[in-house]
């Protein structure tokens, strides 16, 4: 039976995430979600598994923090999730994540399509469904909006800045999907209850084999605030006002 | 209907109350399911708040001490504010945080509490479904026989309603009406956030020691009051008012929420501090009487605000114990009696009364006709403080007797000797 591998990733709530005066960031209070670009991602796997006639896996790879992830992601209508639970998961650059994932990926049979959002909600570096497919070798078609599958026949629409792009492909395939490919729906009562009792296979990065030391690494994250000059224009009767603003506007050069 | 779809209990709300009963219920091998319409258990939740450990003592001994609590309560105060002035209590019992056993109270963060609370039922066994709403009872031949969420059914042999204040699985089993405006209070609160040192200094508390505070004057003459609770890094502080009479107050609740916060004997308690949550809720106000005169039908059981369960007696707020205390008695009622469901109810109230929730209440019931007085709100704190000026002031002038300054006082605030003593005498006779 054709199988939809969907990947999502376990990210920090952004609401949640406060920039503190000195511009560092406090992530004390922030709760984990899935990242919201990747709902949207697991029901396009749910509905293109439909049209397969397949199942969906649905596949994450985080710390031992992600574990909360996996009942929220199986009562979104996947049928079975791998887990790949790893501390180093934390440091890991978009090369390592996507060897993760596609070491994960071979372990599985029957793979007929794999699924990404465009980016994580969190970094949004939009790496992980090219790299997965130029590791297994398979095409990869990028910012899709909307997927039709027919036979083994994919063809995805790419939203480009001004104009739409019909990308054909066989199967297997790898796909980052945009999150208007379809929307995401809060799972039922029921969709929660049976969650519980769907199989989840939990890997560490060395059964995989694979080597998580990363080549590029994050140095500072530091929040950044807009500087504004704070100027009020408000000598003089109203048409000086305005003469001064336009002048002030001009020497910035932005009219 | 196949086994998956059917529960022994299915507790709507993971609040305290639905939690504890399912802890309960749970540990006693039942097969439970809880549904919280919010994403995650609490964070709908408004409340102050502070939870008498008794409660948790009875739920599983010791489990206090693994709790998501915030501080243990060793400084009860009173605070009556007139104008820019305060008279504040402050009554410090070490006793209250004894070195061995359980502290009386805690102060809590419901968002932090409900979640671990839940958690242990889960624990036990329970499952805990999150972001669903039920949104109807299922009845067949009188009897209520499960639950629709959306377009799932589900099935149990009790139905246990634990989904608060103005419960609308009650009003579904027809067991309450539609809320009543004079039984409930609207609350505000603002948690505000502070380093634990500071929180420390401003309350003369020692490390992990809290404070409660209830409000007396803070509501324009509004009945109500408000409170204030020191959490480990943030401070709760919030007023409860009767929507009745503030909907027809010139000022918005806010404004008059506002204005407290800028009174000054609360500002350099909360100044500096971040507001990092701003709510507001229901809050039954009818004590005794706001019991619902029927908590059960067959298959059908209430608990906690959803009940009624609430004690305020103008110097202490109470519901979180009580809720706690009504799921332990809901769950005991279905471990005794769970093959003979037309006893459970009754037995759920038999319950009531041997944990004493019932009587407490009953007890506590003169309070509300004390605080239905309409000038405590305004004239009584006003006069207080009259006296502590008078008996304060030194200028150089005769000062007057105390007799006639509290007599000038209490007239000068358009009350009679004989009102107050009616009301002490009310106070006797009632508490």
């Amino acid at each position: 039976m054709p199988l939809v591998v969907v990947c999502y990733k376990w990210v920090l709530d952004e609401a949640d995430i406060r920039i503190n005066a000195d511009l560092s960031i406090d992530l004390s209070k922030a709760k984990g979600k899935i990242s919201d670009y990747d709902k949207n991602a697991i029901e396009a796997a749910v509905q293109a598994a439909a049209a397969l006639n397949g199942k969906v896996a649905g596949l994450t790879f985080g710390t031992a923090d992600a574990k909360p992830s996996l009942k929220d992601a199986l009562s979104r209508g996947m049928d079975e999730a791998w887990y790949i639970n790893e501390p180093q998961a934390s440091q890991a650059d978009g090369a390592g994540t996507a060897r993760v994932l596609a070491a994960a990926i071979k372990k599985m049979a029957d793979v007929s399509l794999i699924i990404c959002a465009e980016g994580a909600s969190d970094t949004y570096a939009r790496q992980t469904g090219p790299r997965i497919g130029a590791l297994l070798d398979l095409p990869v078609v990028t910012s899709v909006g909307k997927l039709e599958i027919s036979g083994n026949t994919l063809i995805a629409t790419r939203v480009l800045d001004d104009c739409l792009q019909k990308v054909k492909v066989e199967l297997p395939a790898v796909v980052a999907v945009l999150p208007e490919i379809t929307s995401a729906p809060i799972p039922g009562l029921k969709a929660v209850l049976a969650a519980g009792k769907k199989p989840v296979t939990e890997l560490k990065a060395q059964d995989l084999g694979v080597d998580l030391t990363p080549k590029s690494r994050v140095t500072e994250i530091k929040g950044y605030m807009m500087d504004r000059k704070n100027i009020i224009f408000n000598e003089g009767e109203t048409a000086e006002r305005v003469n001064n603003l336009v002048a002030a506007l001009r020497k910035e050069g932005v009219v | 209907m196949s086994n998956e779809d059917k529960f022994d209990v299915i507790i709507v709300g993971a609040g305290p109350a639905g939690s504890a009963c399912a802890y309960t219920l749970a540990k006693a091998g039942k097969n439970v399911l809880v549904i919280e319409r919010g994403d995650t258990p609490g964070c709908k939740n408004v409340t102050g708040g502070r939870l008498y450990t008794y409660a948790l003592e009875m739920l599983e001994q010791g489990l206090f001490e693994e709790a998501a609590l915030e501080r243990r309560v060793t400084h009860e105060e009173i605070m009556i504010i007139s104008g820019d002035r305060a008279v504040t209590i402050d009554f410090n019992q070490p006793g209250f945080n004894p070195d061995s056993g359980a502290p009386m109270s805690f102060t809590v963060l419901r968002a932090v509490f409900d979640e671990w609370l839940a958690a242990k039922a889960e624990e036990m066994g329970a499952i805990v479904a999150c972001g669903i709403k039920v949104d109807q009872l299922i009845e067949q031949n009188g009897k209520i026989v499960g639950v629709i969420a959306g377009e799932d059914e589900m099935y149990a042999d009790i139905v246990i309603a634990a989904d608060g204040v103005n419960s609308f699985m009650a009003q579904q089993a027809g067991l309450i009406q539609d809320i009543v405006a004079k039984t409930v209070g609207v609350g505000v609160k603002e948690v505000i956030e502070l380093p634990a040192k500071t929180i420390e200094e401003r309350f003369n508390l020692k490390a992990g020691e809290g404070a409660a505070r209830m409000i007396l004057g803070c509501t324009e003459g509004i009945h109500g009051g408000g409170f204030l609770y020191t959490n480990k890094d943030s401070i709760s502080l919030g007023c409860v008012f009767m929507p009745g009479e503030a909907a027809q107050h010139k000022k918005s609740v806010h404004e008059i929420f506002q204005d407290l916060k800028l009174h000054p004997a609360i500002l350099p308690l909360i100044d500096g501090g971040e507001t990092v949550e701003y709510s507001a809720h229901l809050v039954s106000e009818a004590g005794y009487r706001g019991i619902h005169p029927r908590l059960y039908r067959e298959g059908f059981l209430m608990i906690g605000d959803a009940a009624g369960f609430v004690i305020n007696t103008g110097y202490s707020i109470r519901g979180i114990d009580l809720a706690i205390v009504s799921g332990i008695a809901a769950a005991r009622a279905v471990i005794a009696h769970g093959d003979n469901l037309a006893a459970v109810g009754p037995n759920y109230m038999q319950e009531l009364i041997h944990l004493k929730l019932i009587p407490t209440m009953k007890a506590a019931d003169g309070y509300f006709d004390i605080l239905e007085t309409p000038w405590i709100y305004d004239k009584l704190p006003n006069l207080a403080n009259d006296v502590f000026n008078n008996l304060f002031t030194v200028n150089g002038e005769v000062p007057q007797r105390m007799k006639d300054t509290v007599m000038g006082a209490i007239k000068a605030n358009g009350l009679s000797l004989w009102q107050l003593l009616k009301l002490g005498i009310k106070g006797v006779k009632s508490l």
